[in-house]
């Protein structure tokens, strides 16, 4: 290859990786180097063990310092968090496990619950809810920027806006737009003095059912799972396949003489369950007495219902309020709505 | 073994010797692989059937799927991929580079070492020791035996290479050169970080990813291409064309096939996922360089002795199923159609294919050429060709309908591909069964018969007699 080209691969490299992946810098120009000399200038005659070692060695660095170095070096910071639990009360989050759930987590892991359970809650996209609240004074420039905004982008005025701002209360200017649109009309009404507020929504198959802002929703948590949700695990059994449910918020949904059937015999839950039975995790003293729970079977409940961690809301990812459009002020009380789906509050 | 009277080598037939070196090592290595593909494949049948009845065998935790599912996966790329891997690297080195196996003795010590690694591990799933993790599912205790033990064989090989005849190297040994020291390094460095410095919350996950993506992406690849660049033109009789592509591949695939593997949906930072998708994007550019010269190295061609055209035949479907999924992962490296296959069937299955239908394909059609010529006798072809039908149909019938069904019905829900797999699990589990009975059964035939391969168990005699 000439030296021309294998540059401006080099360059190529170098240029995605800071842009693009946000590489460190000087990885960025090791990378950007090695590539150059990699293509060309070397235009390395493959012969010699030792060109070929040079370039794996330093291929190895950069893959072990740009992948997993750089990923610790932020992770490593992760702290406790202030977050709320449903019914509001404050406390410091996460909770490392308590009791007999640590112990729970060993038999997890050796029951290798992971080949078919996951745990961590995804989402598929983000939308961004406008509000805005215009002064007496501002109030005609901000109906104005709110009807440019709508103008521009081709949208209908949606509930209370339609209708004109109210002047001092909170009023939703738009609700499930992209990012792009959401800074436009943040932008817009700023410009003519209103108060705005953003707020975002997580939408996804694993999230929240809400007829009109999640159809799809199957209730596995609140919000998305974090790095900072697996601060004590050990380690954080993610799963990459999903047999049956995610299990990051089980804790949340079923109470303990729930998770013991579905451990005996799921069947007892849902006639054609898959989930195998485990058996294993229950004695029996004599022949025809119900089979009791082993320390084992105990422990693992307990970890189980240690698990509620898409349930609190973070600031790196926050709890939906549900939608509130026919309602002039946003809501205050946002948990209830999302936990109809619960068949049990009182399991933990 | 190298310290052997040197005339007495270059009087013979140079190959003779060399195969003769090799002898012992690799059809020590092979025969292992061989009885792990077997655990494997009655592992996973046994899974399989788990799933259908979850009633059965629930009160022995032994058998809980959650322990029968890594246990095979273990078997299947730590007992079966990588001793295979490492018996034709020997071989492909020595025959390339003219020389005999330098310290063969090293390869076999270190065999056995990396067997008691993978049969602790494998006890240790078994037991409910595992560590929670995915690609490095085994205890972390048995990591360092396996390392020693594949720096053993390790030290073999490399040394094996530095004693070439020629100067140049070609494509094959740079791509097996490669992945011998490239595996050590990465199991070395994913134990050091979750083992010993103990990586907190999901930094484990992500240590293990970044094996996960070495030990697939780089490694077993690695492994696969290399046998590719040396039998697709050494079977069909011509050379191998496209140096320079080959070269561009393997720069682009280690250092893009290096990093990434993080889901779409991954609970880290973001850029990790993004990383992923950008470096399957160069990866890609890699699996193209590699079609295009081995495109032009065999269109048109088919094996020059008819003897081989059964390895030829399948090292030629096993580069098809390399270029087609390089297409399938880079599409779905990107994020949308990657969360739609996301905790799917779809990967496992892919898994599957790529671990059985590229990378073992292509060593099993090695070991059918190399085999005859160290054993001295060839595999009974009446059983090869059964084998090697429900091999082919066992892998496919295994991976593209539970493939395709996770991408219909996705995650949570076992969509009917799933339960087609069974049957190409029970295929599988014929061909590998059959494979061993060849292969045992070949070995002991020549082992009585024609006196070959009585070197192996009574070397010491031989030597004596030399003396
Ligand atoms: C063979 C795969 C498999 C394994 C292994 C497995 N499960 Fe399941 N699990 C399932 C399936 C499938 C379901 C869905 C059952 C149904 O059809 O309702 C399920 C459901 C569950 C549920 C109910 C979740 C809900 O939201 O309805 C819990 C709790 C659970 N499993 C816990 C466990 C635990 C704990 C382990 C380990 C001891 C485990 N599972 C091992 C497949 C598995």
């Amino acid at each position: 290859m000439t030296i021309g080209l294998s540059f401006l691969l080099g360059l190529l490299a170098g240029s995605v990786s800071y842009f693009m992946l946000g590489l460190w810098w000087p990885l960025a120009v090791l990378l950007g180097l090695f590539a150059w000399l990699a293509f060309g200038l070397l235009d390395v005659k493959m012969d010699s063990t030792f060109t070929l070692l040079g370039g794996m060695l330093l291929v190895f660095c950069v893959s072990l310092s740009g992948m997993v170095l750089r990923a610790n070096d932020q992770l490593s910071g992760l702290q406790y968090v202030d977050t709320q639990d449903v019914d509001g009360t404050e406390f410091r989050y996460p909770v490392p496990p308590l009791g007999q759930a640590r112990y729970g987590e060993k038999i997890y892991k050796a029951s290798g619950c992971v080949a078919c359970h996951t745990q961590q809650v995804t989402h598929e996209s983000v939308a961004l809810d406008v509000k805005a609240m215009a002064g007496e004074k501002n109030l005609a420039a901000v109906q104005e920027a709110a009807s440019r905004f709508y103008k521009l982008t081709g949208r209908k005025a949606s509930g209370g806006a339609a209708l004109g701002l109210p002047a001092g209360e909170w009023e939703t200017i738009v609700t499930g737009a992209n990012a792009a649109d959401a800074s436009k009309a943040r932008n817009f009404l700023a410009a003519a003095g209103a108060s705005v507020d953003v707020q975002v929504r997580f939408r996804g198959e694993d999230l929240m059912h809400n007829d009109l802002q999640n159809p799809e929703g199957r209730n596995w948590g609140r919000r998305r799972s974090v790095a900072q949700d697996y601060l004590f695990a050990e380690p954080p059994m993610l799963g990459s396949v999903r047999i049956g449910p995610d299990l990051a918020n089980i804790g949340a949904r079923y109470n303990r003489d729930m998770l013991m059937s579905v451990l005996l015999d799921p069947k007892t839950l849902k006639k054609d369950s898959k989930m195998p039975q485990h058996g294993f995790l229950f004695e029996q003293a004599e022949k025809d007495e119900q089979r009791q729970p082993t320390r084992e079977a105990e422990a693992l409940v307990d970890y189980l219902l240690s698990l509620k961690s898409a349930n609190y809301p973070l600031p790196e990812a926050p709890v939906d309020q549900p939608f509130t459009s026919s309602m002039p002020k946003p809501a205050t009380a946002p948990a209830e709505a999302a936990d109809t789906a619960k068949p049990d509050e009182a399991g933990k | 073994m190298s310290s052997e009277p040197k005339e007495d080598v270059a009087k013979q037939d140079p190959r003779e010797a060399v195969d003769r070196s090799c002898r012992g090592p690799v059809l020590f290595l092979a025969f292992s692989a061989v009885t792990w593909l077997l655990v494997y494949s009655v592992f996973a049948m046994l899974a399989g059937v788990k799933v259908h009845a979850s009633g059965m065998m629930a009160d022995s935790a032994w058998l809980a799927y959650g322990r029968i599912q890594p246990a095979s996966q273990l078997a299947l790329q730590f007992g079966f991929l990588v001793q295979l891997g490492l018996a034709v690297s020997a071989w492909i080195l020595s025959h390339r580079g003219k020389t005999v196996l330098v310290d063969g003795g090293y390869l076999i010590f270190g065999g056995m070492l990396w067997n008691i690694g993978v049969t602790l591990g494998f006890l240790g799933i078994l037991t409910g020791n595992a560590s929670g993790l995915e690609g490095l599912q085994m205890p972390g205790k048995v990591l360092p035996l396996l390392f020693f033990g594949f720096v053993l064989v390790g030290l073999s090989i490399v040394q094996t290479n530095n004693r070439r005849t020629d100067e140049e190297m070609s494509p094959a040994q740079w791509f097996l050169f490669a992945a011998t020291l490239w595996l050590p390094w990465v199991l070395a460095g994913s134990y050091l970080l979750i083992h010993f410095f103990n990586a907190k919350g999901v930094m484990a996950n992500i240590v293990d990813w970044w094996f996960i993506q070495n030990f697939a992406r780089v490694y077993l690849t690695f492994v696969g291409l290399g046998t590719l660049f040396h039998f697709l033109p050494a079977l069909s009789g011509r050379q191998l064309m496209g140096r320079g592509y080959a070269q561009f591949a393997f720069w682009v695939m280690l250092l893009f096939g290096s990093v990434g593997g993080v889901g779409p949906g991954a609970p880290v930072p973001a850029w990790l996922p993004a990383l992923s998708t950008v470096s399957a994007v160069f990866y890609f550019f890699g699996v193209i360089a590699v079609w295009v010269s081995l495109n032009q190295t065999i269109s048109g061609a088919s094996a020059a002795d008819t003897a081989d055209s059964l390895a030829y035949n399948l090292m030629r479907l096993a580069a098809l199923i390399f270029i087609s999924m390089g297409v399938l992962n880079v599409f779905f490296a990107f994020p949308g159609p990657g969360s739609v296959a996301e905790f799917t069937t779809y990967g496992p299955a892919m898994k599957l294919l790529f671990n059985l239908g590229f990378i073992g394909l292509i060593l099993v059609a090695a070991l059918y050429h190399i085999f005859p010529s160290l054993a001295g006798i060839d595999f009974s072809p009446k059983m090869t060709r059964i084998q090697t039908t429900a091999i082919v149909f066992g892998v496919l019938g295994a991976t593209l309908p539970s493939a395709l069904g996770g991408l219909m019905s996705g995650d949570a829900v076992l969509g009917s591909g799933f339960y087609f797999a069974s049957l190409g699990d029970l295929l599988l589990l014929a061909g590998s069964a059959i494979l061993f009975l060849n292969f045992l059964g070949a070995i002991l035939f020549s082992i009585k018969n024609c006196g070959c391969l009585a070197g192996i168990c009574c070397r010491g005699e031989k030597k004596e007699a030399n003396a």
